[in-house]
């Protein structure tokens, strides 16, 4: 026990005096969690409404379709993305390769489809009749919209958490497009695969792990608080 | 869109011709899901019957916990997993850095929240009547488990695949623990970070079209089950 204690030991004091790495990584981290959910957010929620409350044909095979991209590897979607973006690609003549920016895009690109997926699951587990009965009094599309986000906004907030979380967890797509250069486009979570890989650990692994950990534990802690209040439908994440 | 065709084009051939290197990373990666999923299921079921049918005190406390794991990143799992099993540490002594063990180790442990917490879901998702009854009619607990297992297979069954795909996707833990060791410890999705890392792009599409074939593989299968499981669950209404 001895070896861990040192481990963390070594931890506590760069958390505690703020080091400047460490929350240069924390802050990157954050901005790509909410950059890329609220792009993923302006995309993905109008196709997520579009697919709840449509009534037109194949909405079951699209909704099929958002579900099955939730299970998209994450280095599939960055290499993907790198495609698109590298000099001879489609979008190269922006030059934002190994940036940020590109780091925002994958992410998005990860986040979107738990918004488009977990959207339409929330509406549709609405009591029916609510929904018709809007119609019925004359609601038109937009404000038919509008009232099932507010009635659905409990699942749609946990689309987000999820979306955040995912966001925050993960490292494939992230270092495929980012690069990881450091102190520019590393996350906590990518930064931590840079620390185990190529020098031995030490107390900045040990530190970025515990930040990272307290992150996803306050983002879970909130699902979790939402869902015991609403006793409505669990929704798991998953990270990675 | 050119780049991503030309890269494409390369890819295709590597794939068809069987090229040697891609065709170990494919055997090792099938290995570790297969592997990883059944020492999952074999210690995750038991848990998740457990949790899912038991009535002692805390039980709803320990389902939060079930949940809770599903959404601790594998980055996390990853560095925790190291210092345990770093020289010095307590299970040094078990040699498993940097080895082709540790991958299996890695994503056993990865898998087994899948497992727990959806086969725990499954069967408590079950109609209420059906396992009181069971109890009623003097069934042990290793025989209403039986019976609830056998019930609930669809939800096990998804969870099953849900560990299958985690293991195929994941990169975190395995580059963490294993070091992405070019044609010894790689899986589909660490070999793509490596190749793309290199600057090998046509190989790390060639990996990729294979991980997205296996995905998708395994979405047929739960698009499967799902269609299974709705006449499943009707037939259950009717029943009780």
């Amino acid at each position: 026990m001895g070896y861990l204690w040192d481990q963390l030991s070594g931890a506590i004091p760069l958390i505690a005096h703020g080091d400047p790495y460490i929350m240069g990584l924390l802050w990157v981290t954050i901005r790509v969690a909410f950059v890329s959910t609220a792009a993923a957010l302006v995309v993905g929620l109008p196709i997520g409404l579009a697919l709840g409350l449509g009534r037109f044909r194949g909405r079951r095979a699209l909704q099929l379709l958002a579900n099955a991209s939730l299970a998209l590897p994450s280095v599939v979607v960055g290499i993907g993305v790198l495609l698109f973006l590298l000099p001879q690609g489609t979008f190269g003549s922006l030059r934002i390769e190994f940036t940020l920016t590109a780091v925002y895009i994958a992410q998005a690109v990860l986040a979107l489809p738990y918004i488009v997926a977990l959207t339409p699951a929330a509406i549709q587990g609405l009591p029916p009749g609510l929904l018709d009965q809007a119609r019925a009094l004359g609601a038109g599309r937009i404000q038919l919209a509008v009232f099932a986000l507010r009635e659905a906004k409990i699942g749609v907030m946990a689309a987000v958490i999820a979306a955040l979380g995912a966001t925050v967890a993960e490292v494939g797509a992230v270092v495929i497009v980012g690069g990881n250069f450091q102190g520019s486009d590393e996350t906590l979570a990518s930064a931590l695969l840079e620390q185990f890989n190529y020098t031995s650990h030490n107390p900045y692994a040990s530190a970025i792990a515990i930040v990272l950990l307290v992150v996803v534990l306050v983002l879970i802690g909130t699902l979790t608080v939402i869902q015991q209040r609403t006793g409505a439908v669990q929704f798991r994440f998953r990270t990675g | 869109m050119q780049l991503i065709w030309d890269e494409i084009r390369k890819a295709v051939p590597m794939i068809l011709h069987g090229n040697p290197t891609l065709f170990t990373v494919i055997g090792f990666t099938l290995q570790v899901a297969v592997v990883a999923t059944a020492v999952a299921t074999v210690i995750g079921l038991p848990i998740g019957l457990a949790i899912g049918l038991g009535r002692f005190r805390g039980r709803q406390f320990v389902r939060v916990l079930a949940n809770v794991s599903l959404a601790i990143p594998p980055v996390l799992v990853g560095v925790f997993l190291f210092v345990l099993f770093s020289p010095q540490a307590p299970l040094g002594s078990l040699h498993l850095i940097y080895t082709r063990r540790v991958v299996f180790v890695a994503q056993s442990i990865l898998a087994l929240p899948f497992i727990v917490a959806l086969t725990s879901a499954a069967v408590q998702g079950l109609p209420p009547g059906l396992l009181n009854q069971a109890r009623l009619l003097g069934a042990g607990r290793l025989q209403v488990g039986t019976l609830a297992l056998r019930e609930a297979r669809i939800g096990v069954m998804a969870a099953v695949i849900a560990a299958l795909g985690v293991s195929l996707s994941e990169v975190a833990a395995v580059v963490i623990l294993g070091g992405n060791i070019y044609d010894y410890n790689q899986t589909l999705a660490s070999a793509t970070l490596y190749e793309v890392n290199g600057g090998f792009y046509a190989d790390a599409v060639a990996i990729a079209i294979v991980l997205i074939v296996l995905i998708l593989i395994l979405m047929c299968g739960l698009g499967v089950l799902q269609h299974q499981g709705n006449g499943l669950r009707l037939r259950f209404r009717s029943a009780t």
